[in-house]
This record gives C-alpha cells, structure tokens and sequence, in this order.
C-alpha cells in the first residue's frame, strides 16, 4: 500500500506552481479572459518544465507527474487545457482530448480554450471516437462562457482507453482550485476583523469551513485512486473516475458556496482571487457531465455490480 | 508511487477471517447486543475462537501475546469485524485500546495481571469516562478519588457506559486534585466492577441492551497499584485512548457491505426501483469509499510515526455521516423489498438495524461537533 504520489511527481507539481507563480500566478487567468494571452504564457512556462514530453500513458511515473501538473495549473486557474493536453491520444495525430456526454453526436468545451489552434479528439463515454473543432461563430453563454459547441467527424470506436484518462485528470485540475479556494478562505478569515475578533474565532465560520475541507480531502484521496487504477489498468477504471467525478463535482459546489459565502462581498470582486477561480471551475464541475449526469452514468456503470470496494 | 493493493498477506487474513465468520458465526446475527442473550454466548464463543487462532490480539506486540500484525492486516481486522455486526462484542475494546493504554502506561504488575486475560478474551472492560456533566467537555468530570490508607476512595456517577452489566473491568477517570487547568489533576483508576458500592443502572434505548448504563459509584476502594500511569496525570493517558478510538471502529466497511448487499437481496426489482433511488445508492458507494480512503490516509501517516490530527478527525467526520446518509438510502431501498424470502428478512433486518445504530455514529466516541473544533484548529492554525 502506498497512498502518496512519488516523491518526484509531488516535486515536479511543486516546481510548475513555482514557475506558474513567477509567470504572473492570478495574472494568468486574469490575462486569460481580458487579453486572451494568460493561457499562452502558461503554455510556454509549462513547455520550458517538459510538461507536454510527459507520457502519461506510458508509465505510472509520468502519470502521477501529469496529475500534480494538473493539480499546480488548478491552483492557479490557468486558463488552459492543461489537462486536455496530457490525455492526449497516442494512437491518432491529436494534441488533446476531450471526454463528452452521450452517443457522440455532440459536445462542448470550455470557451476559454477555444482560441487555441489545436487538433482535439473527442471520446464518449463509450470509447467512440471523434475529431472535435469548436463550432466556429459560437456564441458563449454567459459571461465569461462556460462552453462552446464542438464540431464532431466520427473517427473510429478505439476510446476505451482514453475515457478513464479523460475524466480523471480534470478532476485534478479541479482538485487544484479547490485546493485554493479553501487555503484562500482560510487565511483571509484569520485576518478579516468583525465584532472585534477574526472570523476564524466564531465557530459558525470554523465549522463551514471544515465541511468544505472534508469534501476537498475526499476528493484527493479518491482522485489518487482512480489515477492508480488508470495507470493499472484495471477494469473499474471508467468506473474509478465517475466515481471521482461524483465526489469532485459534489465537493465542488460544496467548497465554491462556502469559500463564497466566507469572503462575503470581496469574494465576488475582480480583485480577488477566490472569484477567478470560482468562474474558472464552472467548465469543469459542468463538462463533460454536471453532477445529476456524472451520477446517471455512475449508476448505469454499476449495474448490479456496484463499486469495486471490501464486498464488491 | 500510488498502490492500493493490500498484499497477499492481507487478502489471506480476510479470507481466513471471512471463513471463520461464515463457519462460527449464524447468518442472522446483529451483534452481541440485541434482546436475544443467546447473541452475546456468539460473541463469547467467536472471540474465544479468535484467541484459539491468534486472531484476537494479533496486533499486539509479540512480548504481549499477540504476533505484531502490520497496520494494513489491523485494518483487515477491523474492517471485517465491523462489517459482520463486531461479532467480538464488547471485546473490541479491550483488544483495540485498553490493553494497547496498559502496555504503553500500565506497570508490569498490570501489565501480568490484565494483558493475558484480555488475549484470552477471559474479560471485558467499560469505559468509565462520560457523566452527566461532563460529556463533550470531559475535562469537567466531577466523580472523585480520596487517598485512604494505601489506596483510594471513589464516589461519582458515571453515564453512557457501554457494556457496565457485564464488564469485570472499568477504566475509570477520577479527579484526584484540581489544577489551574481542568485537565489537570485527573488519574486514571483500574477498578474491578465488582468491588463493593458499584452500582449499575440499565438506560433503555433505541439501540438495544447493554449500550448504555449508568453507573454509581460510592466510597469505592482500590488498591494503589490499580493506578494506571502517573497520579493527576490522567488526561494524557486519556488523549491516547482517544486517539485509538477515533480511528478503531470502520464504519465504512458496513456500509460498503449493505450496499453491495441491496441489488442481490431485491433481485430482479433492482432494477424497477426508481433511477433517483439508484442514483442515491452509487452515491453512498462513492461515499463509503470515499471514508475507507479516508481512513487509510490517516493510518499510512500513522505508519510513518506522524500524527496529523486534522487527518483523523475529517474522517471521523465524513464516516459518521457516511452511516447517517446510508442509512436513509438503505431504509428506502429497503421499503420497496417486497419478497419474504429468508435473504430479503435479513437484508431487512440488517439495515433496520444500521439506521438505528447509525443515530449514535455522530455522538458516540467524541460528538462530530467535537471532530469539527479539532480539523479546525488544525486548519487554521496551518493557514
């Protein structure tokens, strides 16, 4: 047993926060959605670390390296398919994946992500495969965007393998923003003053966060398991990761309404980080499947079977 | 790197472990404790089974009787015997903690007299801890310990006291002195349950016989050498026993086996139940991982030599609730069984019994509001 990535991974996740950190850190996603280049930066930092000479499908090693990559990029929001990138199949010409809901006549994607010029591949969740270009002219919602529409030109049913993978590291991306929504929440309630003491003195405020820092804890040790079960190749993996993604998105929306409601009205302000993050987090708690969708194919998975646990 | 896999050595003691419960153990049984005694001579006899095959104590260090198991076959151990209904009974408490309290405090006259008969599963302790004013705030106990000749006289009440009627053993927290701090001056006391001025008062409740007791204590003598640990120097020994318990009792692995339980015991009307209630069902499977994942974060840190406090108490927090929310998932799962069949009465019974039980899980063994203050500070004071 052991329940800790490898020392070099945990290193490598710590030198690219490090080097995302000195490429601007909260600029980046700022920069993401005004000038349109945050992403591009990041891209050209995580370059200069090796990150797309990562082989994740090739070992266990690289695998766990990819995920805490994710997990920096998270802690940053970096408005790139970081993720995307590292699930990239080996077995077609493609610079990403990209996991979508249904039969795989249809799919959507972050509109963050949209400018880049890059060949996707989209899976379904049965293993069909598709070349994937975001619908030129579209129009995103909201404002920000969480999404816009792919283009889908089946390609071939050899997903299977790449459908754990797409699910999975995501999740660690988005495991990063809950990483720092919650150390964010916790230092500024140490240092917000009310009613002559910190926030952090009233137990009201103590015991929300400590919900939230319960459903971010079980969502890294779910995540290191369903990578485990990807780079073992086993056959709960699909499994494994909507198993993850439940808890992801469900702790998601847990930490994010928290964090929220702990920073009060700064929380919503552009000068604040925890309001980057809390937009940056809406494409990946709603693609390729929100949480009542992530639990229907969960169930439809499990059958009669169930999840692969003591008495399974 | 990541590896989930427990070993050979681990699967073998869970089928070894699964077989003798299969074997020794009625497919009817719900623990030690239910209205029918012959449940308890089960729990008796299993852990003297368990003793016969070096099971009972096999996490004991072997100079104790026990074989010096590693912490992932401790694991196997706990998770199995929970998940079958403990059919160790009250002994759990002697294996789990007691007798590990006694080896790192207890003098080696102690250690002679209680060790052996807990391996041997020859005696049951209780926990002489709650009163009525001192629950959540331990600290504030109020039941008191006078020297007298070579020993001691104690007189106090004792509340919530699991398995009183049919302990030979209580380990008692007295007040031996007051300090500036209420932790201060607080001993830890071995006191024969039969000594005379014991008092014992069954509490009825919803979770059966014998959970919970009251127990009065009048001018009760012992000898100094029933002292465990140092006098006045109690609450340390009691920060330890905690720490045991917090992380003794796998909740999940129940859950886990009622859950995978529920699709075989409703058959073919598995799949007419409505998609919400399946839905809530792979959830709470998601869930139960997620607490045994939990669990086992804390015990590789444990492995290590660390302690993290915070670790331990979040998943107290998300176990304790994992029984509450299953336990609704699992009662209306259990509505919709309308076979008759000897499966669907145990399924039925199994999980009518889980929900009653599971009302305890955020009180007992330190209240979830408890578990809270203790992830907080831990939160907070590494922010």
């Amino acid at each position: 047993m052991n329940t800790d990535l490898s020392p070099e991974a945990l290193e490598f996740g710590r030198t690219a926060r490090r080097a995302l950190e000195a490429a601007g850190g909260d600029e980046l996603a700022h920069a993401g959605t005004a000038a349109r280049d945050g992403g591009e930066a990041a891209a050209k930092v995580l370059a200069d670390l090796g990150a797309w000479d990562l082989d994740p499908r090739g070992s266990a090693e690289e695998l766990e390296a990819a995920a805490a990559l994710c997990r920096s990029a998270g802690w940053w929001a970096v408005p790139h398919p970081v993720a995307e990138r590292l699930a990239r199949p080996r077995d077609v010409p493609a610079e990403a994946l990209v996991v979508v809901a249904g039969d795989g006549s249809a799919g959507a994607i972050a509109e963050a992500v949209t400018r880049l010029a890059l060949r996707w591949i989209a899976v379904d969740l049965g293993g069909r495969r598709s070349r994937a270009t975001p619908q030129p002219g579209a129009v995103p919602v909201g404002k920000h965007g969480v999404a816009v529409p792919l283009d889908l030109a089946p390609l071939d049913d050899g997903g299977a393998g790449d459908v754990a993978l797409g699910l999975v590291l995501p999740c660690w991306t988005l495991l990063g923003l809950l990483d720092r929504a919650i150390d964010l929440t916790s230092d500024y309630v140490r240092v917000r003053h009310q009613f002559g003491q910190p926030l952090s003195s009233f137990q009201s405020v103590q015991f929300q966060l400590t919900d939230a820092e319960v459903e971010r804890l079980g969502v890294e040790e779910l995540a290191k398991h369903a990578l485990w079960s990807v780079s073992t190749g086993r056959p709960d993996a699909v499994a494994d990761a909507l198993a993850l993604r439940v808890a992801a998105v469900e702790a998601a929306e847990v930490v994010f309404r928290i964090t929220h409601q702990l920073h009060g009205a700064i929380g919503f302000c552009d000068e604040t980080a925890l309001s980057w993050l809390s937009r940056a987090s809406q494409p990946l708690r709603r693609l390729p499947l929100g949480p009542s969708a992530t639990r229907a194919a969960l169930t439809d998975n499990l059958g009669h079977r169930g999840l692969a646990g003591l008495f399974s | 790197m990541l590896d989930y896999d427990q070993g050979p050595q681990v699967a073998d003691l869970r089928s070894r472990l699964r077989r003798l419960i299969a074997d020794h153990v009625p497919p009817d049984y719900l623990g030690a404790f239910t209205d029918d005694p012959a449940d308890l001579e089960v729990a008796h006899s299993f852990c003297r089974l368990l003793a016969s095959e070096g099971l009972l104590c096999a996490a004991w260090p072997e100079e104790f009787g026990g074989r010096g198991a590693s912490a992932w076959e401790q694991t196997a151990v706990r998770e199995e015997m929970w998940a079958h209904h403990e059919p160790r009974g009250a002994q759990y408490m002697g294996v789990n903690w007691v007798g590990p309290a006694l080896m790192r405090h207890g003098t080696p006259e102690q250690q002679r007299l209680h060790l052996p008969a807990i391996a041997r599963s020859e005696v049951i302790w209780c926990q002489g801890f709650s009163e009525p004013d001192a629950g959540s705030d331990l600290a504030s106990l109020q039941t008191a310990a006078r020297r007298d000749g070579d020993g001691w006289r104690i007189s106090g009440q004792k509340i919530w006291t699991s398995y009183a009627t049919m302990a030979q053993w209580c380990f008692l927290l007295a007040r031996t002195s007051r300090g500036e701090r209420k932790q201060q001056g607080i001993t830890v006391f071995l006191v024969p349950m039969d000594a005379p001025g014991i008092e014992v008062r069954p509490i009825p409740c919803m979770l059966g016989p014998h959970h919970l007791n009251e127990v009065f204590l009048d001018e009760v003598w012992v000898t100094a050498s029933d002292v465990l640990g140092d006098v006045d120097e109690g609450w340390k020994v009691v920060q330890e026993v905690l720490a045991f318990e917090r992380v003794g009792i796998a909740r999940y692995a129940r859950v886990d086996r009622l859950l995978h339980w529920a699709p075989a015991a409703l058959g073919d009307a598995w799949d007419g139940l409505p998609d919400e209630l399946r839905s809530r069902w792979a959830r709470m499977l998601v869930h139960a991982r997620r607490a045994r994942l939990l669990a086992y974060r804390v015990i590789a840190t444990q492995q290590t030599g660390q302690v993290r406090p915070g670790d331990t108490a979040a998943y107290r927090i998300a176990v304790t609730r994992l029984d509450q929310d299953s336990a609704e998932v699992l009662m209306d799962i259990a509505a919709e069984l309308t076979a008759t069949d000897d499966e669907a009465r145990r399924f039925r019974r199994a999980v009518e019994d889980h929900h009653r039980y599971s009302v305890s899980a955020t009180v007992a063994s330190g209240s979830i509001e408890m578990q809270r203050i203790l992830l907080a500070r831990a939160l907070l004071a590494a922010a």
